[in-house]
């Protein structure tokens, strides 16, 4: 008898638990879908009422957006500027986040700190003066300088990130390579590095993520010839957004859909990489 | 490399019948590298954030004492002292702006940490396709801000878009100071909402069963052990949330600039926005520096505060 109460309850509590998961993924998810419907339909159908769930879908929006050399010159710059920013923070920033993990010097809880504060202070306030500095040296309007510029977040989170992977590696495995006759830099080459892989993709993921949607940066620092595509795309969507709106939304779909495809396959690390700074911290 | 690594033991292992590693040279300069290799190995780091973050920090702090044109060269500027800075905080536009950024932020901030945590709760339930919705639902948050704003922008839009279709109105809603900035405020607690789903997520996941049995058995109820063991649990899991939810949103940037780019009459003149505009719309970037300034000093204020609040850890 009072089993079957239970029963029951337990399963009205999992029926109003499935209810209120269907309506926070209606509510986080129609957005989006919405924009991908607008980019395939005609402008006639945008505004008519009665295409508003049920229409042909066309696919004229992408064809056009793909032909447009803006668009094209625009994805060659976020791939250009994302790839680069996360080589540079790993290139620079692996050998760092080991440093941190294996050594101690002078001020090298300040310094760690200093890194932290790059990630957490707002970025316009280093974004003023780094394009006065840019443009003083002749950077402005280069790949260069958007790269160095995503340094500023891409760096921490490599070396913040990896140094906790290093932290958590056995000190027995280098000492044996040491006594082996290994130098030091053929430890951390063929020893070390290989068995923090699972870090590394985690902060590229990030980074990459982080690079790629950025847009507060390539605005200031880029110009017609070298601007990504968030700087395209705001261009049509700030101010008044017209009524080209299937080419607008196919641009959206189009700047989205790699990042999303990316983080369904790579959820795990990710969620690694979002919480391993923060569990920690 | 002779990979003796893979003998045992290796460590006993003579050191002449390892084959001869390069020239003396070589090996010279190998036991360099080994003698400063800490030093070395955070160098370039170093560099770079000299060059990035360093430099720039301490040119605007520069820039925000001197009356100073880009027509200039670099170190031409007037020294005037605090006048920018007096300039800003006796501007009303400027005043409203800061307070228009903390309220903002903070309610923006307890709507994503109430609504995050509501659907970590959700997505912690032992269910079927579980799976499917915790990869859903973080859709929003990989979203690029940019093409996040222009989704919302163009449903609110007053003559063609979803929303008035719907309800069957005419609201102008990001075209009045009040509805400009609960849409922008909605749209951002839409998209970061996930983001602290998944760091409570990740919590609620890593704490042990015990405690929750312990409960069960001394039977308390649901709402019981919700809010006298799973909440005092997540306690740092929900502080990092805060902490890191209150910095983002104090920058707030992308979805501000393309939903109202600051307006309408300012009312969405957020700190970011208003120290952008002074410095690449008016170009004034002295006065951008002093703005700039007055942002890191309340940032790091905050950091500060959540430093202070947040709980010593155990030796």
């Amino acid at each position: 008898m009072t089993s079957l109460a239970s029963g029951r309850r337990a399963w009205i509590a999992t029926g109003l638990a499935y209810v209120a998961l269907v309506v926070l993924l209606v509510v986080f998810l129609f957005p989006a879908l919405w924009m991908v419907g607008l980019s395939l339909k005609t402008r006639a159908q945008i505004f008519a009422p009665e295409h508003v769930l049920l229409w042909s879908p066309t696919l004229a929006n992408y064809a056009a957006v793909l032909a447009r050399g803006e668009f094209l010159q625009g994805m060659a710059s976020s791939l250009i500027t994302a790839t680069g920013a996360v080589l540079l923070s790993l290139l620079v920033g692996v050998p760092a986040a080991y440093g941190f993990a294996r050594f101690s010097f002078r001020g090298d809880r300040l310094l760690f700190y200093a890194l932290l504060l790059m990630r957490m202070l707002p970025p316009i306030a280093v974004l003023v003066p780094m394009y006065v500095l840019f443009s003083r040296i002749g950077l402005a309007n280069t790949y260069l300088a958007v790269i160095l510029a995503y340094t500023t977040f891409s760096l921490p989170l490599v070396v913040w990130i990896l140094r906790d992977f290093f932290d958590g590696l056995p000190r027995e495995l280098e000492e044996s390579a040491w006594i082996d006759g290994a130098s030091r830099f053929q430890t951390f080459r063929l020893v070390v590095f290989p068995l923090v892989r699972p870090g590394l993709v985690a902060v590229s993921i990030l980074s990459l993520l982080l690079a790629w949607n950025d847009f507060l940066f390539a605005s200031v620092l880029t110009n017609n010839a070298t601007r990504t595509l968030p700087v395209l795309l705001a261009g049509y969507a700030s101010g008044d957004t017209g009524v080209d709106w299937g080419p607008m939304s196919a641009t959206g779909v189009l700047v989205v859909l790699p990042v999303i495809i990316f983080s369904f396959f790579a959820q795990r690390h990710l969620v690694t990489g979002l919480s391993a700074g923060a569990v920690k911290g | 490399m002779a990979r003796s690594d893979t003998m045992l033991p290796s460590g006993r292992e003579p050191k002449a019948a390892r084959p001869a590693a390069g020239t003396t040279a070589s090996r010279r300069l190998a036991a360099r590298i080994d003698e400063y290799f800490g030093i070395l190995s955070i160098a370039p780091t170093v560099v770079i954030m000299i060059g990035v973050f360093g430099a720039p920090l301490a040119l605007s702090l520069y820039l925000s004492f001197v009356g100073w044109s880009p027509s200039q060269p670099l170190f031409a500027g007037r020294f005037i002292g605090l006048e920018n800075y007096t300039d800003l905080l006796t501007d009303p536009a400027f005043l409203r702006s800061v307070l228009l950024t903390l309220g903002y932020t903070a309610a923006v901030v307890a709507a994503e940490l109430a609504l995050g945590l509501a659907i970590a709760l959700l997505l912690n339930l032992d269910l079927r396709l579980i799976g499917l919705f915790r990869a859903l639902l973080i859709v929003p948050m990989m979203m690029t801000p940019i093409v996040a704003a222009l989704c919302w922008k163009l449903l609110l839009d007053p003559a063609r878009g979803l929303i008035n279709q719907a309800i069957g109105q005419n609201i102008v809603w990001l075209g009045q100071p009040g509805t400009a900035l609960l849409s922008v405020g909605l749209v951002n607690v839409w998209q970061n909402a996930p983001y602290v789903a998944v760091l409570i997520l990740a919590g609620l996941r890593s704490l042990s069963r015990e405690p929750f049995e312990a409960a069960r058995i001394d039977g308390a109820n649901r709402l019981q052990v919700f809010w006298y063991v799973t909440l005092p649990m997540l306690r740092p899991f929900i502080l990092v949330a805060l902490l890191l939810r209150t910095i983002f949103e104090f920058r707030s940037f992308d979805n501000v600039y393309v939903l109202t780019g600051g307006g309408p009459a300012n009312g969405t003149m957020v700190l970011s926005i208003f120290t952008y505009m002074t410095s690449f719309v008016q170009f004034d970037l002295s006065l951008g520096s002093a703005s700039s300034w007055i942002m890191l000093g309340l940032s790091l204020a905050m950091c500060a505060l959540f430093i202070a609040a947040s709980p010593r850890r155990e030796p």
